[in-house]
């Protein structure tokens, strides 16, 4: 009888780990009361908990409207501005000091202050999130705006373009990769912060549950509000942004990011 | 000026008079560098002129005169003293003037398929939408690259690349063509083959052309008439008529002796042989 | 010479305009509950640093804490991240391990991290430097890894060849190479070790900066928490500008012509 060699299966290595992993978790947490420190599996029954409960997704809207309009506001005024201070140098000189005094203050800072202004309110996490999130676009479509191809602006003024067409068929074109990862990291930062700023003056939201179960002290629940929020975001993340980014730079040679 | 005659037609008579498409008298250009006293001059009084449907090349060693005489003839550069006109073909009504231009380097746009590069200048230049397909097919099958409208940039070579950038300059029917090296970055062999091409647009379209090479024997072979210039600061020191008829054979032997005593005689100005 | 004079006063202009507006916006609120006016803030930054206040300790008792924790979680982070990041990029069973870990780590908002740490560690100085620790570690760690499998292996067998000590090798083989990944990664850990102490302060540990925020907050005292921000920014704006640009060209020197 003839043998056939038969192709051994190999499991992916990074699935390997993954799952080593989850094993050690879950007999590490054996040691803990859940409370303090949750394995995987008890993790994973207090997010069903959660999830069950329709009085939850009140509070994810919350958040995530909240997400959502920081940064629509931030990337739609930075993209702007963003492309002003790449094109204009005056712009430039005079306002990258505020800029980058803009970027020191830290999340709790404008969290604080915008509670002190606006009250326990939506508007003050929005407002943080924008004071925060702004200046990361401006700074990356700023830097993709000086970055441009001087020579093909040079062609569109020979042809005689207009502001419009150049915008349209020379500028965004050119800036899309960053516009494309300012969007990501704008989202990225915006949930990040969004907890944050809720932390402290929201009066609901999933920062608002964070801290509530951190002061009474209950690890398990806060982590199952924090993690699975974590995995919806990243999950929004990769299908919106691969998917789209494939259609928009079908043009290049070989398959973009 | 003296005329060069290659092979055994003598000029006849004084001939039409040619409208000047481009004409340009006591050009400068100078500049200052910010914050000190030094002031240099890029172009020193250059004077030049190219009739309608003429090829008229200016010759001259690599280096900024060139290009920034190019760049104020199209518009986009300003100057100091002298005068520019291009003036609209004969027989189209007075409009602004039409410039196509053609790189060293294609300069397309990469995220646009060829047809939609061709359409940007199109709609750049105001031509009425119903033009369009009519003229891209046509500059496409003009300059051998019938069929290619879906193709992206990136999938052509650098001479298909080239060749688009010429079709895009003629769809606009421009009043002048004007061409910065724009056969230097291929290969010796392409090149060599869109010099060919380019002869063939000339018969077919007659456009009129400044062509601006560091090329002799390029601008020997394709032009009615060469300006010969030095740079720094860049200045015309000698116009030869070309007087041979196309098409040409760049072995001919009438070309190459010409080509000969203007290579002495452009060589030694510049290496400062010769006055 | 005239364009960077045109550019030094575009500046100085910018600057003056800030405060100005500041100025005249807080006129025009008539409350130092909203807006107070910078010569408020000014006095009250003198104050802080002379008068003990509530807290029993000076302001600069408190910015020196801060700047203390700040470089202590930083150092511990460079060099734990650098140590991590060599380690997987020569061995490729840590590399496994670590990179399906690493990205959680990435992505897990900063203040689960610290709520974890000081949950985990209790409201001390050694949830403060976890707190740090577990944000920034991971970053500076991916970082050197890039850098480690970027490195030229052949300067490496090089230096085996000459039957060079390991100490040797990593100071002139391994680290010059490392330095513009080390370099990157520093000023970014940098910046994010003094935002997550200032978060680790405000919800966990005692005095400090944020520490100070959260109180003069709790007591809506507006003048107070404007004051501490200001010290806070214009320490962090001095220390990363000031000292990282000089370190920077120092460390570069090597390179020569080579842009940064």
């Amino acid at each position: 009888m003839t043998s056939v060699k038969r192709s051994e299966t190999r499991i992916p290595p990074g699935l390997a780990t993954l799952v080593l992993a989850l094993l050690a978790w879950e007999a590490l947490s054996l040691f803990f009361p859940p409370v303090i420190f949750p394995g995987p599996w008890t993790l994973l029954e207090r997010m069903v908990a959660i999830y069950s409960d329709p009085a939850s997704y009140a509070v994810i809207g919350q958040t995530l409207l909240r997400i959502f309009e920081g940064f629509a506001i931030s990337m739609l005024a930075g993209t702007a501005f963003g492309i002003v201070m790449g094109l204009k140098r005056d712009v430039e000189i005079f306002f990258d000091t505020w800029i980058m005094v803009l970027l020191t203050v830290p999340a709790v800072c404008w969290a604080f202050l915008s509670v002190l202004w606006f009250g326990i309110s939506d508007a003050a996490p929005i407002l943080t999130i924008v004071l925060i999130v702004f200046p990361f676009v401006v700074i990356n479509i700023w830097e993709g705006t000086k970055a441009m191809d001087k020579e093909l602006l040079e062609m569109g003024s020979v042809y005689r373009a207009d502001r419009r067409l150049m915008f349209r068929k020379v500028i965004i074109p050119q800036l899309m990769p960053y516009i494309f990862s300012s969007l990501r990291i704008a989202l990225s930062l915006s949930w990040k912060i969004a907890l944050v700023a809720e932390a402290f003056g929201a009066g609901n939201g999933i920062g608002q549950e964070l801290i509530n179960w951190f002061q009474d002290t209950r690890v398990d629940m806060m982590l199952a509000w924090g993690v699975s929020f974590m995995i919806v975001m990243v999950l929004i993340d990769l299908l919106a942004f691969r998917l789209w980014a494939r259609r928009v730079f079908a043009w290049r040679p070989q398959l973009a990011t | 000026m003296e005329t060069a005659h290659v092979g055994s037609q003598p000029t006849v008579g004084p001939g039409p008079v040619l409208s000047s498409a481009v004409t340009v008298r006591n050009l400068s250009k100078g500049f200052s560098k910010p914050g000190t006293d030094t002031h240099f001059t890029v172009l020193d009084d250059i004077s030049l002129s190219v009739e309608e449907g003429k090829f008229v090349s200016i010759v001259g060693p690599s280096g900024c005169g060139k290009s920034t005489l190019l760049n104020i003839i199209a518009g986009i550069e300003p100057y100091d003293g002298g005068s520019v006109e291009v003036s609209p073909r004969r027989g189209t009504p007075t409009h602004e003037p039409r410039i196509g231009y053609v790189f060293q380097s294609p300069r397309l746009l990469n995220w646009l398929t060829v047809a939609g590069n061709i359409e940007f200048a199109l709609e750049a230049q105001n031509v009425p939408r119903p033009q369009w397909r009519e003229r891209i097919t046509r500059q496409l099958a003009m300059v051998g690259l019938g069929g290619q409208e879906r193709n992206y940039p990136l999938k052509l070579s650098g001479g298909m690349q080239q060749r688009v950038a010429i079709a895009r300059a003629l769809a606009i029917e421009p009043d002048i063509l004007l061409m910065d090296e724009p056969f230097s970055h291929l290969d010796a062999i392409t090149a060599r083959k869109m010099r060919f091409d380019l002869m063939d647009i000339l018969a077919k379209a007659k456009p009129t052309i400044l062509f601006v090479t560091h090329d002799l024997a390029e601008a020997v072979f394709l032009s009615d008439r060469i300006y010969m210039m030095k740079i720094n600061p860049a200045r015309i020191f000698r116009e030869v008529a070309i007087d041979c008829p196309r098409p040409r054979k760049p072995e001919d032997p009438g070309l190459l002796d010409l080509e000969k005593d203007l290579v002495r005689e452009f060589f030694g100005v510049l290496e400062g042989t010769r006055r | 010479m005239t364009s960077s004079v045109h550019s030094v006063g575009l500046r100085t202009g910018s600057v003056v305009a800030l405060l100005l507006l500041w100025w005249i916006a807080a006129k025009l609120m008539h409350d130092p509950d909203v807006l107070p006016s910078p010569a408020a803030i000014a006095v009250t930054i003198a104050q802080d640093f002379v008068d003990p206040g509530p807290t029993g300790h000076s302001a600069t008792f408190h910015v020196a804490l801060t700047l203390a924790r700040i470089f202590a979680a930083f150092a511990a982070s460079m060099l734990a991240g650098i140590a991590i990041g060599l380690a997987m990029g020569r061995n490729r069973v840590v590399e496994g391990a670590l990179l399906a870990v690493i990205p959680l780590m990435l992505t897990m908002p900063t203040i689960l991290m610290v709520f974890l740490a000081v949950m985990w560690f209790g409201f001390s100085e050694a949830g403060g430097l976890i707190a740090v620790m577990a944000v920034v570690t991971p970053y500076v760690a991916v970082n050197i890894f890039e850098g480690a499998k970027a490195m030229d292996k052949s300067l490496i067998d090089m230096g085996v060849a000459f039957k060079a000590q390991h100490s040797l090798l990593i100071r002139k083989v391994y680290l010059p190479q490392l330095m513009p990944y080390i370099f990157s990664a520093f000023r970014y850990a940098f910046g994010m070790t003094w935002k997550i102490v200032a978060l680790a302060e405000t919800f966990g540990l005692k005095f400090g900066i944020g520490y100070m925020f959260f109180f003069w907050f709790e007591q809506f005292n507006m003048v107070q928490v404007l004051a501490w921000i200001v010290m806070f920014v214009v320490l962090m704006l001095v220390l990363e500008h000031g000292l990282f640009a000089r370190l920077e060209s120092r460390a570069f020197a090597w390179r020569g012509a080579i842009a940064h």
